[in-house]
């Protein structure tokens, strides 16, 4: 008896545990069922989900374009941002042209613009003239030169200024020698965001005085400067370092004043070259439009400075310029345009009194003086131009005057290339200047030939 | 210290002239009619807009007036095309003295932004003639991308006008709503014409004729902003001939002398077609400039 309580205390100890470890295997098979049909019914909801999204994706591509189910891009980049992209290696190795950087974007993208203006011209003048320098081009009578290849490069500096930097160079006559030198022709900053609509250009800058003199060479209506203008101003025409404000009121109507001041370097109006008595320059410009078609631009100027000799010289101007572009062309039919200067300034009045050998001053006077010019053209075509320009000017310093009148003809084959004849006859009524022993060269007889080009980017040219 | 008479009468004159009052809606100024007319879509009764080209004229021949420079003045929000097709509103922004609208500043929209543009193939120089560098800026012919066009004004609306933002996007919807009818019509009604090409005078088409499934069959300025030379007329005419294609679009302006010449030697069809809204009297809006296109070419093949 006692022995078989023994065996059954030793088989309930092998057999409990056996029966509980039973008992967690169905558990775990329980749990693993369940699992299983859980992973199924996800797996099932994912393949619903997938299969879904893929009848959709049909349904739209086989849907006819929308606007509205397109990407929009509702988030722009702050202004001014533009997207950017990495270059490959295959874009870097290539040869570029001269100016695709500037085009680029990414990489490698130049933030300003670039271009180069060339301007060649020639002359043909009686021996006479030439032998006296007293042609259009003075010094180059008879020949065919560079008179202006400019490099330019323009573009916004921040937010606030933009900046433009022309270099150039050119044949020029000085001091009875020609000569090809490269300088810098305008560098200047214009601060875009004074208060009040205000923008201030400061620097080394072609003034806006008038309507030509701030238009450079390439950009002339004609192939030389008005006798005028190159009379008064030089041939380089006023390019003064200083600043120079501008504002435009929010009227009605256009209305856009100018005010500068200037060392006032220009040798031929001013010469004294100082702040302490400055070159000071002022411009009124209106604008009317008819209609569409028609529009005429007016505008005055004034400019007051001080000579070499300290002695005061005043230049006041009136322009006015009308365009007439009919309906549906690209290119105006009519240009008509002038402008009148008034000259008004203190030179020394000198003799050698002592007979040293010397002039003596021995007062001042004034000399007043006046000039003008204007000229009509005619472009039936895109490509050809017709015009007339007539010039009167009474000469700065000497006395008499200078009537020129000047038919030419444009061919332009593009708006990057133009060829340019024109056939100029001066007459000068009194000799002085002009005259030299037996030489006189008071009646001029010119024909007068130009090439232009722009490589690159340009700016546009203002009405 | 003196105080000139004259001075306080230019004050007292120019005064209420010069100050900008608060004004109720956004004074928005669009280099192009097509902007222009996007711009009223989602602006409404919110929105003054003016354009300083007119739908008539060749976006690349703009004159720098200071008429535009005015406009310019007093615009809240100015809206560009970019891409090289208003390179002339440049001087115009630093001409018209206004902080608000230039680059950088709230008031400064660039359309393009985000739009797919076509490039040109094949390296670039003038040789070509004007073409653009950027690419081909009458993007705004595929009316696919007036929803990119639209955010990016609403976007700038938003930034001068916060105060109607809610009001710009409800109207935004509102108008792709109508465009997404009027897609799904154009396409229906140019459908049986998928694949047949067309000869256009300037590439100004590209984006519509890609849009619709025509194909550009040849150009007639084939150096943009060089007249055709008379051995490209003759080429052309013959791949016309030989490639029977039926169609010449151009737009309002092209040269009618040549549109006529080559129409009459090679048995083509020439239509006009706007170029843009407002380029002929139909198409007052940009729905209806879209309209006017499909229904045009349409008619020009029946």
């Amino acid at each position: 008896m006692r022995a078989f309580a023994l065996i059954c205390l030793a088989l309930g100890v092998v057999v409990a545990p056996l029966a509980a470890a039973a008992d967690d295997a169905a558990t775990l098979r329980n749990e693993l069922e369940k699992m299983r049909q859980q992973f199924e019914t996800v797996q099932q909801e994912y393949q619903k989900a997938i299969q879904s999204l893929s009848e959709r994706l049909q349904r739209l591509e086989a849907r006819p374009l929308t606007t509205s189910n397109r990407p929009v891009v509702a988030q722009l980049p702050p202004p001014g941002q533009t997207q950017v992209s990495q270059p490959r290696l295959q874009e870097l190795a290539r040869p570029r042209q001269p100016f695709a950087l500037a085009q680029r974007s990414g990489a490698g993208q130049l933030l300003f613009d670039m271009g180069v203006a060339g301007d060649f011209v020639g002359n043909l003048v009686r021996p006479r003239a030439d032998d006296l320098n007293v042609g259009t081009f003075a010094g180059r009578e008879n020949r065919f030169f560079p008179r202006e290849i400019e490099l330019s490069l323009f573009g916004q500096i921040d937010p606030y200024a933009r900046g433009e930097v022309r270099i150039e160079t050119g044949e020029e006559f000085e001091d009875g020698v020609r000569k090809t030198e490269v300088g810098l022709a305008e560098a200047h900053i214009t601060l875009l965001t004074l208060p009040y609509g205000l923008q201030l250009k400061l620097g080394q800058l072609r003034n806006r005085w008038g309507l030509l003199n701030q238009v450079h060479a390439d950009g002339l209506p004609q192939i030389d400067r008005p006798n005028v203008l190159v009379r008064y101003f030089g041939e380089e025409q006023l390019v003064e370092r200083g600043a120079e404000l501008s504002w435009v009121p929010s009227l009605p109507f256009y209305l856009e004043a100018l005010a500068g001041i200037f060392n006032g370097d220009n040798d031929t109006a001013f010469g004294r070259g100082s702040l302490k008595a400055p070159l000071v320059t002022g411009r009124l410009r209106t604008f009317l439009e008819f209609d569409d078609a028609g529009a005429l631009q007016l505008g005055t100027s004034v400019a007051s400075g001080e000579t070499a000799e300290r002695l005061r010289s005043t230049l006041v101007g009136l322009d006015a310029k009308y365009k007439l572009i009919p309906p549906g062309w690209r290119h105006p039919f009519i240009t008509v345009a002038g402008e009148g200067v008034y000259a008004r300034r203190q030179v020394n009045v000198s003799e050698d009194l002592n007979g040293d050998g010397t002039d003596d001053v021995f007062g001042t006077r004034t000399r007043n003086r006046l000039g003008f010019y204007t000229y009509a053209e005619v472009q039936p075509w895109r490509q050809w131009a017709f015009g007339l320009r007539y010039d009167q000017t009474q000469i700065l310093l000497l006395p008499g005057k200078e009537r020129a009148v000047e038919p030419y003809v444009t061919f332009m084959p593009s708006d990057f290339l133009k060829f340019r004849l024109a056939y100029k006859r001066t007459d000068r009524p009194h000799r002085d200047g002009f005259t030299d022993g037996a030489l006189s060269a008071r009646t001029a007889d010119e024909f007068l030939l130009q090439a232009g080009f722009i490589l690159g980017a340009h700016p546009a040219h203002p009405f | 210290m003196r105080f000139s008479p004259w001075l306080v009468v230019t004050v007292l004159i120019l005064g209420p002239w010069t100050a900008d009052g608060e004004a109720q809606t956004v004074r928005v100024v669009a280099s192009l009619t097509d902007l222009k007319a996007l711009t009223e879509a989602v602006g409404g009764e919110l929105v003054e807009v003016d354009s300083l080209a007119r739908g008539t004229q060749n976006i690349h021949d703009i004159d720098v007036r200071p008429s535009l420079m005015l406009k310019l003045r007093r615009a809240d929000l100015f809206v560009r095309n970019g891409v090289g097709g208003d390179p002339w509103a440049d001087p115009l922004l630093v001409g018209a003295h206004n902080t608000r609208i230039m680059p950088g500043n709230p008031g400064y929209v660039d359309a393009s932004l985000g739009v797919a543009i076509i490039q040109p193939a094949g390296p670039i120089d003038r040789s070509r003639g004007d073409v653009h560098p950027e690419g081909d800026p009458h993007y705004t012919l595929d009316p696919a991308n007036a929803a990119i066009v639209t955010a990016n004004i609403v976007e700038g609306l938003k930034r001068v006008g916060p105060q109607h933002a809610a009001l710009f996007d409800a109207r935004r919807q509102e108008f792709l709503s109508r465009l997404d009818a009027g897609v799904a019509r154009w396409q229906k009604n140019i459908e049986p014409l998928r694949g047949a090409k067309v000869v256009t005078y300037h590439e100004t088409f590209n984006y519509l004729l890609r849009r619709f499934g025509l194909e550009l069959g040849g150009v007639i300025e084939d150096r943009p902003g060089i007249p055709p030379s008379p051995a490209h007329l003759a080429n052309l005419i013959t791949t016309i001939k030989e490639q029977r294609i039926k169609v010449i679009a151009a737009e309002p302006y092209a040269d009618q002398n040549i549109i006529e010449l080559v129409a009459r030697e090679s048995g083509a069809k020439a239509i006009r077609l706007p170029s843009a809204v407002g380029g002929v009297k139909e198409a007052d809006s940009y729905l209806a400039l879209m309209e006017n296109l499909v229904s045009a070419l349409v008619r020009a093949f029946r």
